[in-house]
């Protein structure tokens, strides 16, 4: 009470003092670099407490003494101190360029300078994101963020994989936390398992693709624990903070996009094919030479007819002059029904099936400030096409924001973000049939022209296929494995619709200079709606299925913010919050059961067998925290951090649901020591984190499953995966060392992290022998550590007035290493492929080998043949035959600028890890690749018979036999040959990828000022995925992947790259 | 603060499913194992049962690694070892321990039925160790040791014929088993159980029959008077005509309508030859009104090659389970072997041909045909008892692969050529599940060690010709 007295008494002394001799000031503050008004800058005369704010249109008017010292301050441009000699003062600010002195928002919400972060954050303006118009705003950050791994599938509306410095978990999830204006937007794949796994389904995308990339003002990427501990267990993975954008100057605005681009396949990413052999399993068939022989024509003569139901080539060697029978000679409405063709290799392969991609972008944004507040409405409509037939994904998103000063004291926000995405025919995946690209990859028979296919089916929209099963009889006249490629698309097709709300509404209360108390209410809701269809007439059951699901999430945050100046040499900016975070998932997936009763109707009482029960999931879930942290900041150098968390979950049992986090950062700001020209800031940072992180939902107890009645017999069946009610809450302990210098003004400068990070106590479903009676059991098991060095550096080789040239360089590299798994066991699979590869944690290895069969090897490292000639397989599946973690990863973006003319592009680079191809696995087998033909050592055609002459096929595999000797066994090439050990289908996933181009114009303003309200107009061309130009991998592009999730590093039925080349045009009045 | 005053309120309780049950009768577990032990044994899909490749019964139109005797490709041993293990006898032993604890179940009805689910896990447990040998047997099911040892083979088998002296023991009739709705086999029929048992214990002793005489012997001995006399005391699951009820093969061959199987040229060509009378139930005609069988291993042309008859892949086709055909065939091979069963080895086998012939939709006259043919008739067909046995065994065993795989390795007849291009020998046993090396690698190793090796060609400790 005293010392409050005492306050009051010596404000009083001051105003009356002031008083005395004070006069009106007033003026515009203005940015130097564009000449508009700033509204809120901070007016203060200096050595009093006495400041003001400026209004929307940047004027202000304080009272102050003669010869008072006003000093100008705003986030973002450098302060400024103006005597005030006249009555009038005008101000104009600088932009504060140099980055060190960056504001960025940091977890929470707070604004920090960068030169006293104490922690690796990394900052990417809006505009980075949007240059080549990049739907998925996760996906434009690739390259862009050093620690920051992104990988994105080529499907049209796929997922995109965001994470940060290696995955931390074993099972769980690794994605990187969303954060848009402090509102946690879930992230999550809602792909099914076997969609993952590569079993067929489709990619849904992430939920981060709700989030307009036109709104972003900013992305901030919090690296480290130590930066996000505040968030909690879901910080752990990292977090990218959106800023969206808010009006910064009086008045309004608005922006206008429009634009259009086309994409079409790289060549580079699809296969090619063997010219000389056709359908077959290198079979004499009926005719001796490949062909069946049927009576066609009804008149008794057996005539050749192409094995149709063989999905292979490795069959009749193509000529010209030889007639026969092909699919089509069976298809009444064909121009060659009942006629022979010649036998050829398709005029037009699978490459053909592709079409243009159309994607056109328009948005609309509008923003006003006055000095009681802001508003921001922004409307956003992307309408993509893919390269796929009937393949579409139509997002509208419409933003609100808004912001009002009650009174001086009292602001209140709101934002909202209202998005649509509408699906329809994304593309299959993985092992499928509905993937039509498993079977251009992996079953294709050259002979088949896919424009005659496309003919075919528009005939009469149905499936006439040319893997007929038996074409000698009507009822053989089915597709055997392969439906017609355009009845797949137009009659398979899924169909979806996610509709989601996103936004908070908060008050701000300022209680005193240095007290602000921020309520918050932040919801994220969204429905979707997945309908998948296979029509009666397709090869397998006809069906209908839907899944239905229910998201939200609502927090409640009560958070107060300090910030005062202790002393002359102290700073003391401490938080103390409060959060109540509820989620609720409800789910229910209905299909049919053996088939449709009536075609082309898609409803689940069209089922032609007894519904199965439906599956339903309801995962309710709450986190209550609380949690504080206090910058001490000591004359502009020295920074100390420490925050402290304790979270309460529902997903852990109760004696063991509560868990702490806390992290103690420092930083020391050393150029501020060094008097030097040449250094313009050297910062060295430290820091020290440990975070804890819940259970999965529902993974304390075990629960029966009730299975669909067999007849009228009830069927129950017990766990497969048991629960654990002594589950604790696993942990991860990170150490961050950084130095981050920057010289010459600015103008070249670095960003260096080392880390190590290990996570402990995962909580994982051990997967264990089944002789337990079960598949796995939730435990506390596993340690992952992480080692990496970040790299961020940027220079501008060239600066002056009309020419500049930047560059920066982003490079991570990550090493992961698998400490511990539960007990003795030295591996926990991750998920298991197809052909025995799969993806493993593999004890004293890096997080995600790939294992199966290999060589057998001598003891000189000789591959060992076997009596028959072939190569000797190991029986186990266990051998580390990849690795999916690349080397390292990194990204150079260079940009020029000459007048009002940009020029940029990216090189986007991944060096090492591995890929397992099933694609290439397949290609071989069926001999669709061309590899599998050409001549061999004597000069003959390697699939000729082996006649131990001149003459002679086959080929003599290089190795040793088991007594050492070098191999001399010729043998056969066919399609009965044993396949070589899955090992050789494992590929170097490394790429150098121009990732974007563009180039950019802005029309001068002197050709615009007569332009009424047109203010500027930027026109840009700009091209994505234009040029792969490096990869390892043959005929895929190595980073397409099924999913983002943990399961990555094998590819089957792989979609080519799409390279974009689009036009956009931005309007701003 | 907010959390503060929430933090009084127990949140775990969200953590609750409140769609799946954590508790449940006992009924419906057992009818879940029976139906998954019952599909697996069914199927003939490449990804779960691969046995009819392996006996020759059929071939495939395409895909040869499993019928070039590749298993490991598509992982079957690690599909049928957990299928055991996880589908059907953790649900057997749990539905027992539910049956146990049940304080309202009459004494009679309870003993019944701890002994039907033990018959059946003796069931159970046999496929398991005559496809693998040594197996996880004392120590598996008990989620408080998650690394399980493998017992000697031997040994698990002589205590799954122990086990079913003690349920036969149990077994009375005068009380009821499970409902005829939960048992599906059996169709709650305690006295059929008691068939069943008898007949399984006969199986189980005559697989011994060539390394341990005197347990067979006396397992034989004990069972012939109980073991089933008839083909009504059969036990066969009816699968229903709508799915998802339906036989798996309906499943893999109509619903998927992939044109993938085809009747192997080795049973083709032995039912020609003697005019069986089973052929058209067997086998279907090509697309020109023949019956070809297809090559083992090789690709076959549809067109050309005989598919399955409609008959034994119809969604209602019945599985046997349990019948009197093989129990004839035991127990004329039990007479050949000097055991004291009733009647003769001509006559047991003349019934078991019989009743596998009527089974299938033949007539006694066509049967008598048969049989008086002098290349079927016990007399005169060629080759020793085991021979004879053994060849009409293999062709009754269809649609029954894996018995027909043991009776194979146990009686060495009809001696199978492997595929040119097969991946290795005859196979006499599965590899281990290659992720057992992972999960349970200490007692996997020392399992591998002594059966004298984790291979496919390793012969079972029984399987001594």
């Amino acid at each position: 009470m005293k010392k409050l007295l005492q306050s009051l008494f010596v404000l009083l002394f001051v105003a009356v003092s002031a008083m005395a001799q004070e006069r009106t000031i007033s003026g515009t503050v203005t940015a130097q670099e564009d000449g508009l008004p700033l509204p809120g800058v901070s007016v203060k005369i200096k050595g009093t407490q006495i400041a003001t704010s400026t209004a929307g249109n940047g004027k202000f008017t304080i009272r102050a003494g003669s010869n008072a010292v006003l000093v100008f301050t705003f986030i973002g441009y450098l302060p400024k101190e103006v005597t005030a000699g006249a009555n009038a003062v005008n101000v104009s600010l600088v932009a504060d360029n140099q980055q060190l002195n960056e504001v960025v928002v940091t977890a929470m919400g707070q604004l920090r300078t960068k030169n006293s972060l104490p922690y690796a954050a990394q900052q990417v303006k809006g505009d980075e994101l949007t240059q080549t118009r990049t739907a998925n705003a996760a996906s434009a950050l690739s390259g862009k963020v050093s620690g920051l791994q992104i990988i994105q599938g080529n499907a049209i509306g796929g997922s995109t994989n965001v994470v940060i410095r290696g995955n931390k978990s074993l099972l769980g999830n690794n994605q990187a936390l969303f954060v848009v204006d402090g509102v946690p937007v879930d992230n999550s794949t809602n792909n099914s398992a076997d969609q993952k796994k590569g079993r067929g389904g489709y990619d849904y995308g992430n939920a981060a693709a709700d989030i307009n990339p036109d709104d972003i003002e900013s992305v901030n990427v919090l690296k480290g624990a130590a930066a996000s501990a505040l968030y909690g267990s879901r910080g752990a993975n990292g977090v990218v903070m959106i800023t969206t954008k808010s009006r910064k100057q009086g008045g309004m605005g608005i922006t206008v996009n429009t634009g259009l681009s086309i994409g079409s396949i790289d060549k580079k990413t699809f296969p090619k094919y063997q010219q000389e052999y056709g359908a077959g399993y290198s079979k004499p068939y009926e005719s001796g030479d490949g062909f069946l022989l049927i009576d066609v024509l009804g008149n008794g003569v057996k005539e050749k007819v192409v094995p149709t139901g063989e999905d292979a080539s490795f069959g009749a060697k193509f000529d010209p002059n030889l007639l026969v029978y092909q699919w089509d000679a069976f298809d009444p409405l064909s121009p060659n029904y009942h006629k022979k063709t010649p036998w050829v290799a398709a005029a037009n392969g699978p490459a053909s099936f592709y079409e243009t991609a159309i994607s056109n972008s328009n948005s609309i944004m509008l923003d006003g400030s006055t000095d009681k507040g802001t508003i921001k409405i922004g409307y956003s409509r992307n309408d993509e096409r893919g390269t796929l037939p009937n393949s579409r994904v139509l997002k509208n998103i419409v933003n609100f924001g808004g912001t009002y000063k009650i009174t001086d004291r009292l602001t209140a926000s709101a934002t909202a973000n209202f998005s649509k995405i509408d699906g329809k025919g994304r593309y299959g995946s993985g092992y499928s049939g509905l993937n039509v690209n498993q079977n251009f990859r992996q079953w294709y028979q050259t002979n088949v022209d896919i424009q005659d296919q496309k003919s075919a089916y528009f005939r009469e929209n149905k499936n006439v296929t040319w893997n007929w099963a038996d074409p000698s009889k009507p009822s053989g006249l089915v597709a055997k494995y392969t439906d017609n490629y355009y009845w797949t698309r137009y009659q398979n097709y899924e169909n979806d619709t996610r509709t989601r709300i996103f936004g908070n509404a908060s008050v701000n209360y300022k209680a005193t200079d240095w007290l602000n108390i921020l309520g918050r209410v932040t919801l994220d809701t969204y429905s979707e709606h997945q309908e998948e269809r296979v029509a009666v007439g397709s090869n397998g059951a006809a069906s209908y299925s839907r899944q239905d699901r229910t998201f939200n999430e609502t927090n409640y945050d009560l958070i107060a913010n300090f910030d005062k100046n202790l002393s002359k040499d102290f700073n003391l900016k401490a938080l103390l919050g409060t959060n109540i975070r509820k989620s609720e998932l409800n789910g229910i997936y209905n299909t049919t059961n053996g088939g449709l009763i009536v075609p082309n109707l898609y409803s689940i009482s069209n089922s032609v067998g007894a519904l199965a029960a439906p599956i339903e999931n309801f995962e309710p879930k709450e986190v209550d925290g609380y949690f504080g942290g206090v910058t001490l900041g000591y004359r502009e150098f020295l920074t100390f951090d420490a925050t402290f968390r304790r979270d309460r979950s529902s997903t852990l049992p109760v004696s063991n649901n509560t868990y702490n986090y806390y992290s103690l950062a420092g930083s020391w700001l050393f150029s501020k020591h060094i008097n030097a020209d040449w250094l313009s800031s050297g910062k060295l940072r430290i820091n020290h984190a440990t975070v804890g992180n819940d259970a999965p939902w529902g993974k304390t107890l075990s629960v029966y499953k009730v299975e669909n009645q067999f007849g009228s017999t009830p069927v129950v069946s017990y766990p497969k995966i048991l629960g654990n009610p002594l589950l604790k809450p696993e942990t991860t302990i990170s150490t961050e060392y950084g130095l981050d210098m920057s010289f010459l003004k600015g103008r070249v400068g670095f960003d260096a992290t080392y880390y190590t990070t290990k996570t402990k106590d995962q909580i994982v479903p051990v997967a264990v022998s089944p002789a337990t009676g079960f598949n796995s059991i939730y435990l506390n098991a596993g340690t992952i550590q992480n080692k990496g060095v970040e790299l961020s550096a940027y220079g501008t080789p060239i600066k002056t007035n009309d020419f500049n040239w930047t560059i920066n360089v982003n490079w991570t590299k990550n090493q992961s290493k698998v400490l511990e798994l539960f007990g003795d066991s030295k591996n926990l699979q991750i998920e298991s492929f197809n052909s025995g590869v799969s993806l493993n944690a593999t004890l004293g290895q890096p997080y995600g080998t790939i294992q199966g069969k290999t060589y057998l090897f001598n003891d000189q490292g000789q591959k060992i043949v076997n009596e028959d000639g072939y190569y000797d397989q190991t029986t186990s599946t266990s051998n580390v035959i990849g690795n999916i973690n690349p080397d390292w990863i990194g990204g150079i973006y260079n940009k020029f600028r000459y007048k009002n003319l940009t020029f940029g592009f990216l090189i986007d680079i991944r060096k090492g890890g591995d890929v397992w191809s099933l694609d290439q696995f397949y290609a071989t087998y069926t001999g669709i690749s061309p590899t599998t033909v050409g001549l061999n050592d004597l000069g003959n055609p390697v699939r000729n018979p082996v006649t131990n002459d001149s003459k002679s096929g086959g080929l003599i595999y290089p190795g040793v036999t088991a007594d050492g000797k070098v191999n001399t066994k010729r043998v056969a090439y066919n399609a009965d040959s044993p396949r070589l050990p899955v090992s050789d289908y494992s590929y170097d996933a490394g790429y150098i990828k121009l990732r974007e181009a563009s180039l950019g114009y802005s029309l001068p303003k002197s050709m615009i000022k007569n332009w009424g309200p047109v203010k500027g107009v930027d026109l840009s061309v700009y091209g994505r995925n234009l040029w792969i130009i490096h990869k390892n991998l043959p005929d895929a592009d190595p980073e397409e992947n099924l999913s983002s999730g943990n399961v990555q590093g094998f590819q089957s039925g792989a979609y080519p790259t799409t390279r974009i080349i689009g036009f956009n045009a931005k309007l701003s009045f | 603060m907010l959390s503060l005053a929430a933090c009084k309120k127990d949140i775990s309780s969200l953590n609750t499913d409140t769609k799946n049950p954590p508790v449940v009768p006992a009924g419906p577990l057992f009818s879940f194992a029976t139906k998954a032990y019952v599909d697996a044994m069914t199927s003939a899909s490449v990804n779960v049962n691969v046995f009819r490749f392996t006996v020759s019964h059929w071939a495939m139109t395409t895909y040869q690694d499993e019928a070039r005797y590749d298993f490991t490709t598509r992982t079957i041993p690690q599909i049928w070892f957990r299928t055991m293990y996880t589908d059907v006898l953790r649900n057997l032993n749990n539905s027992a321990e539910l049956v146990a604890a049940d304080p309202l179940l009459a004494a009679g009805v309870k003993a019944n039925q701890l002994a039907i689910l033990d018959i059946m896990q003796v069931a159970t447990y046999s496929t398991l160790v005559n496809t693998f040998g040594n197996i996880p047997y004392s120590e598996g099911l008990d989620k408080g040791n998650l690394f399980p040892k493998y017992d000697d083979a031997k040994t698990v088998s002589l205590d799954l014929i122990k086990r079913l002296g003690n349920d036969i023991t149990k077994l009375n009739a005068a009380s009821d088993g499970f409902s005829a709705t939960a048992d599906i086999i059996n169709k709650g029929s305690v006295a059929k159980w008691i068939k069943f048992a008898n007949t399984l214990r006969m199986q189980q002793g005559l697989i011994l029959a060539d390394v341990d005489d005197a347990t067979a012997r006396a397992a034989v001995q004990a069972s012939d008077a109980g073991a089933i006399s008839s083909a009504a005391e059969n036990s066969i699951f009816n699968y229903l005509t709508g799915a998802p009820s339906q036989n798996p093969l309906f499943v893999d061959i109509v619903t998927e309508a992939r044109g993938d199987y085809v009747v192997a040229e080795d049973l083709m060509n032995k039912l020609l030859a003697l005019s069986d009378p089973r052929l058209p139930q067997y086998a279907a005609k090509n697309s020109v009104g023949v019956y070809v069988g297809g090559v083992v291993g090789s690709g076959n042309t549809l067109s050309i090659i005989s598919e399955p008859a409609p008959k034994v892949y119809a969604a209602d086709a019945p599985s046997v389970v349990m019948d009197y055909v093989e129990t004839e065939f035991y127990r004329a091979e039990a007479v050949e072997r000097g055991y004291a069963v009733a009647g003769s080895a001509e006559g047991h086998y003349k019934n078991a041909i019989t009743a596998s012939i009527l089974f299938w939709g033949g007539t006694a006259e066509e049967a008598a045909a048969y049989l008086a043919q002098p290349a079927v008739a016990y007399a005169t067909a060629t080759g020793t008892w085991k021979e004879k046995i053994g060849t009409q065994k293999w062709i009754a065993l269809y649609s029954r692969p894996f018995n027909g795989w043991t009776e194979m390795r146990r009686l060495d007849f009809p001696k199978i050529t492997p595929p040119a291009s097969a991946t290795s020998a005859y196979p006499t046993r599965f590899t281990y599940p290659s992720n057992e090396q992972q999960l349970n690698g200490t007692n996997y190793a020392a399992a591998a060690a002594a059966i004298g090796g984790d291979k496919q060609t390793t012969k079972l400790f029984w399987d001594k010709f």
